[in-house]
């Protein structure tokens, strides 16, 4: 048995009065705010750029946003710093203390996780501190993003018309690759895409257009396709939309692996999957949105804001601070523009206000 | 309590040693290394960052970061010492998260929904504890199998963006401050070291401890084993819910990958502060604690000089690797 002694026994009470004591303390504090979050910035005069990238696996374009983003600030003779949000809510959140602490004078980002974009942009308005956005939408924040709805458009109609061309209509399944916890965007996208191909075929059977959960990534698309495929067994002539290239490529690699890419067409978002040299024969075009060159249409409101011109935020959709303009292209139009590192490097070097879109779609 | 079932003293009581041989003893074993560790982190941050790393700001970004892997840490670390690890921390972290969240943004009380989900933390460690105590089944097989059924119910839950539950209070708990010092961080320092007292001070603890380290030698003694194990794989489902619900004050949400791979933080720096996933009995929640500020010191001096944060991972590593080599060199075994 334990003998405690009166020395052990004062001990062992010191210490936990000591230990309640602190949780008493930490206790305590409910419904008092802390302004420590705020305290210990170092400003050092220079305009300064904290980017934070998305980290989030398979997508090679999000550190190629803080490669473009580093790029204009050099070009600008400003300071760069760069954090990832490694696609975790919690270091989203930590890195907006960071960026707060180190006295930046804008923030920009993509966030993958933006359940606690709330409690960061709590944290940035209290610091005084811009954010632009790219691609979520959060209210106070600058939104850089593409006309969703136009691309989901755009990419439809290119896809029911080489329907048109190639099959004078006769589609048997329309397969929509949907991504829902993308939410509006998704309904553009897919949705939209789904529609302009109803409209440039009208006669395809309504009972021909389905739809599964593909999350946006090809690891979830290519797991759920065969479910469709084996539900359509005499279907032959198939097209897919989707909310981007990775759940389109999903459902077409899926075909593949059936033996049912036979006549099969797919029009992707995004043209994540659209250039390089491993493109799926069967991705017939995408829609490009230039994600890695996000930041130059960042870097215009900086410029404004660096100038202390800051202008009105827009902070939805529909009423985009910089939107950027989508550019449908076919799979040979696409094998044209240079691959994503050499598009990198010569945006970095373009002269001021220049975007991917200039560069590589207009003509 | 029968002569018979009484433990052997010998079992529990330390021998009385002079002050200085104890302070002496304390930095011979884990928690004297990993204390060097972190003041050696200490001084690399002092001279790499400046002394703006032991700014107020500072130190509110390291303490809001640690706290809860803390609190979680070290209410999963009875299991580690009863000798069942528990791999489903992580996910039962999301797991609390997401009730927490959606029930709190259906409009429900947030103190009964803190309730409930602590009542799901219990019948999770109850499941654990029923597959592992009563049908002798593996503990890292069962709890990585908790893991998946938790990670796929909170994606199930979650299937578009979740909602949004600012919750004033507990904002100002998990992301304030009193003197200067991050509120969250003094809470956890409390548990811990509440944590540390049942752990060595107490019969509780021992038989915990003795449990751990031979679950037969501590049968014989009269310890009930299963009893003991159960208690601790509720204790660390339990403490895993409280963080759940700590993430949402702090976050403001939780979406269904909230807690993905916090279940290898923790568990990495329980072992960097002494403890171990493969043999019971060993380490101590202070170790514990200073484990979690040494990643988290790192992590911070990579950060704060926005250095590539691929290199934390390699830091661990090197650090996890050199504690296991210490414990070796120790004669890591000495306490069976």
């Amino acid at each position: 048995m334990t003998h405690f002694t009166r020395g052990r026994l004062a001990r062992f009470g010191l210490v936990g009065v000591a230990a309640a004591g602190l949780l008493l303390t930490g206790c305590s504090t409910v419904g008092s705010t802390s302004d420590a979050g705020s305290t210990g910035a170092a400003d050092d005069g220079t305009f300064t750029v904290g980017f934070a990238v998305g980290g989030q696996p398979d997508a090679d374009w999000q550190d190629l946003q803080g490669d473009v983003a580093e790029g204009l600030a050099k070009q600008r003779g400003w300071d760069f710093v760069e954090l990832s949000n490694d696609n975790s809510e919690a270091t989203a959140t930590k890195n907006a203390d960071i960026f707060i602490q180190k006295g930046v004078d804008v923030v920009m980002m993509f966030n993958g996780q933006p359940s606690a974009n709330p409690v960061i942009a709590k944290k940035y308005e209290a610091a005084g501190i811009p954010v632009v956005t790219f691609d979520i939408a959060q209210p106070g924040w600058y939104f850089v993003g593409v006309d969703n709805a136009a691309a989901g458009t755009d990419g439809g109609t290119r896809l029911g018309e080489l329907a048109k061309e190639k099959w004078d209509c006769k589609v048997d399944l329309v397969i929509s690759a949907e991504g829902t916890a993308a939410g509006q965007i998704n309904t553009w996208r897919t949705g939209n895409a789904r529609d302009a191909v109803k409209e440039t075929c009208p006669d395809i059977p309504e009972g021909n257009y389905v739809s599964y959960e593909a999350d946006g990534n090809l690891t979830t698309s290519l797991a759920n396709a065969p479910g469709i495929f084996a539900a359509h067994p005499d279907a032959k002539n198939i097209l897919v939309v989707g909310l981007n290239d990775q759940a389109v490529v999903g459902a077409l690699q899926a075909a593949t692996q059936l033996g049912r890419d036979g006549s099969i067409m797919g029009w992707g978002q995004d043209g994540g999957l659209i250039t390089g040299p491993n493109v799926d024969p069967n991705l017939v075009g995408s829609v490009m949105y230039f994600l890695e060159g996000y930041p130059a249409g960042a870097f215009e409101i900086a410029d404004e804001i660096a100038a202390g011109n800051a202008p009105a935020v827009k902070d939805t959709g529909d009423d985009a601070a910089v939107s950027v303009q989508p550019c449908a292209v076919t799979a040979d139009e696409a094998a044209e523009i240079p691959s994503i590192d050499q598009r990198v490097s010569e945006l970095a070097d373009a002269p001021k206000g220049t975007t991917e879109y200039d560069l590589y779609c207009k003509s | 309590m029968t002569a018979t079932a009484t433990p052997p003293a010998t079992l529990f009581d330390d021998p009385v040693l002079p002050a200085h041989r104890r302070i002496l003893n304390s930095f011979r074993g884990p928690v004297g290394s990993i204390s060097a560790t972190l003041v050696v982190t200490l001084l690399v941050g002092l001279v790499w960052v400046g002394p703006s790393f032991f700014s107020p700001s500072n130190i509110q970004i390291v303490g809001v970061s640690v706290a809860i892997p803390l609190i979680v840490g070290v209410m999963a670390s009875f299991a580690l010492l009863a000798g069942v690890v528990d791999l489903s921390i992580g996910s039962m972290v999301g797991f609390g998260a997401v009730i927490f969240n959606q029930l709190v943004a259906a409009g429900l009380d947030p103190w009964l929904v803190a309730l409930i989900t602590v009542v799901v933390g219990v019948v999770v460690g109850l499941t654990n504890a029923f597959v592992i105590v009563r049908f002798g089944a593996e503990p890292l097989a069962v709890t990585l199998g908790m893991l998946t059924l938790l990670r796929g119910l909170s994606q199930v839950i979650v299937v578009s963006a979740p909602p949004s539950t600012l919750i004033e209070p507990l904002y100002n708990v998990t992301q304030g401050a009193i003197a200067g010092f991050p509120t969250l961080l003094l809470i956890g320092i409390g548990v811990t070291l509440i944590a540390a007292g049942i752990v060595s001070k107490t019969r509780v603890g021992r038989k915990v401890q003795a449990v751990g380290g031979d679950d037969r030698a501590a049968s014989r003694a009269g310890i009930s084993v299963p009893k003991v194990r159960v208690i601790a794989l509720v204790v660390s489902s339990v403490g895993a819910a409280i963080g759940g619900i700590l993430y949402v004050g702090q976050l403001g949400s939780a979406s269904n990958v909230l807690g993905t791979g916090l279940e290898f933080q923790i568990y990495a720096a329980l072992m960097i502060g002494g403890y171990s996933i493969t043999r019971g009995g060993v380490g101590n929640p202070i170790g514990a604690l200073l484990g979690l500020l040494v990643v988290a010191g790192i992590t911070n001096i990579l950060n704060v000089t926005f250095t590539d944060p691929n290199y934390l991972d390699l830091i661990t590593a090197l650090i996890l690797l050199a504690a296991v080599l210490v414990d070796r060199f120790r004669g890591g075994d000495s306490f069976e």
